[in-house]
């Protein structure tokens, strides 16, 4: 694309694309300390990633300030008007995939009061899926490739599978282990965590989408797999 | 006399353009200002002509009531029509045009007469008042449907050369209503005006869409952005994009409408 005729412009506009990236990257970081933590069982592991959630609240202040700048000074339109606006969004989005990875460690540190509880292999696959969704999502925004970001928002499929098969093995366990019950609800929770997670990447793809195409893509659209709110598994 | 030819048909669905112009060409003797364009123009719109000087959106505007018949090295080609009549047909009458195409220009230009003649000046010429009663009917009621009337009714007889810019704006505004027109022509009509005066017409201009076909040139995007409903980007005398005005700011389809829009180098 051109460069603005105005050079402050398009500073401004990097500037915001450079804080939305930074929080992407570092919502990735928190997610993959906060699994770490949670296999290793490590304390100060799931503490480091409660305190560092602060940063993504900041990033997220630091986008909105710069987002109402770029109103206030360029009334942007066109493709810098939804550049801004899906920016403002995806800030929001990223600081939620934060709050997921911040409430994973918060039930690490749960469990690990509790009898140490093997973590279920799942939860490994899970994650590292949610982590490419988010990767990939955030390559796509910054090389501006609307393909890759529809490939993202189709992709959810894969991590919901998944979720479902977690959750069916999390409840099997729970039969067996009555005295688990308490720590493996933690682990409940931290499978839909990630599973949303995923949600939240799909999310970012239509922002990232919008931006480039100017298309909204209809959530109402997306393959969806996730079974477990709507069905009762019993064995 | 009602007018029903922009009224939707129920059996089609399809709106009849109040102005259409079909393969429009413009040269100035050499210069091909305007590169067949072809653009239809309803009532109860307003369409914004945009585009960097010199791009021909002034040119063509000035085609639809025929103001480039007084420029000798000037020749239209092509077809323009007024409720289906080809308005360059030798029949017509263009002081008639003139009256159903109405223009407002960039500098408010009222004559040199008091607030009431400016009004009355173009109803008198066109015996559309047969008595003093009805011209005062149609000065108050054109003054009023221009948002002027308060601010003037106590002073009918002052010249209009001694209002304020956008006073004078306002009332070149009512001056091209007393006819009844069915198309406005508007050339700039804010530029020489500040934000306040400029709002006040803007806010007129979104009254009298529903009268009106109303087409405007601006050098505001966002003038365009708030008042138009449609929006037409020229280049160079090529017509590269138009559409609905949302459409236009915040998903333009031509990269030249992107770069223009958006202050990028193009």
């Amino acid at each position: 694309m051109n460069d603005h005729i105005v050079k402050a412009y398009d500073n401004e506009l990097k500037d915001l694309r450079s804080i939305v990236s930074r929080m992407g990257g570092l919502a990735e970081e928190q997610l993959v300390a906060a699994m770490k933590a949670l296999k290793e069982l490590d304390a100060d592991g799931a503490w480091h990633v409660r305190s560092s959630d602060r940063a993504l609240d900041q990033l997220e202040l630091e986008a909105e300030r710069a987002a109402i700048v770029v109103f206030a000074r360029r009334a942007p339109v066109a493709d810098d008007l939804r550049e801004v606006v899906a920016a403002l969004k995806m800030t929001g989005i990223i600081e939620r995939i934060g709050d997921y990875a911040k409430n994973i460690a918060k039930r690490t540190l749960a469990v690990h009061e509790a009898a140490p509880v093997v973590m279920p292999l799942l939860l490994e696959q899970m994650a590292d899926e949610a982590r490419r969704m988010i990767q990939d999502v955030m390559d796509a925004y910054v090389h501006r490739d609307a393909d890759s970001a529809m490939e993202v928002w189709e992709r959810d499929e894969a991590l919901d599978n998944l979720h479902n098969a977690a959750y069916r093995q999390i409840l099997a366990r729970m039969m067996e282990n009555p005295n688990q019950i308490g720590a493996l609800t933690h682990f409940l929770m931290i499978a839909k965590n990630l599973e949303r997670i995923g949600d939240q990447a799909t999310n970012i793809a239509e922002q990232v989408y919008y931006t480039i195409t100017g298309i909204m893509l209809e959530d109402a659209r997306r393959p969806k797999r996730d079974f477990t709110s709507t069905e009762l598994v019993e064995e | 006399m009602l007018d029903m030819s922009t009224k939707v048909d129920p059996m089609t669905e399809i709106r009849t353009p109040k102005m259409a112009a079909k393969d429009v060409n413009v040269f100035y003797g050499d210069n091909h200002a305007v590169k067949g364009i072809s653009l239809d123009l309803y009532r109860d719109e307003v369409t914004a002509l945009i585009g960097p000087s010199g791009c021909g959106k002034s040119t063509f505007l000035r085609c639809l009531n025929r103001m480039n018949d007084t420029v000798a090295t000037c020749r239209v080609e092509g077809n323009i029509t007024l409720d289906g009549d080809d308005i360059y047909d030798p029949k017509i009458d263009v002081v008639q045009l003139r009256a159903r195409v109405g223009m407002v220009f960039q500098k408010p230009n009222p004559f040199p007469k008091s607030i009431y003649d400016n009004i009355a000046y173009g109803p008198r010429i066109h015996g559309l008042a047969r008595e003093r009663a009805d011209l005062d009917e149609i000065v108050a009621t054109s003054l009023e449907k221009a948002g002027l009337w308060n601010e003037v009714k106590d002073r009918l007889d002052s010249p209009g050369t001694a209002l304020s810019g956008g006073q004078q704006q306002r009332l070149c505004i009512a001056r091209a209503i007393a006819v009844n027109p069915e198309v406005i022509l508007m050339d700039e009509p804010c530029s020489a005006l500040d934000p306040i005066a400029t709002a006040k017409v803007e806010a007129l201009i979104d009254e009298l869409k529903g009268r009106y076909a109303i087409i405007i040139v601006t050098h505001s995007m966002q003038q365009a952005a708030r008042i138009s409903q449609k929006t037409a980007f020229f280049h160079m005398g090529d017509l590269v994009e138009h559409g609905d005005t949302t459409q236009i700011f915040t998903a333009p389809k031509e990269e030249r409408t992107r770069d223009y829009i958006t202050g990028r180098f193009g």
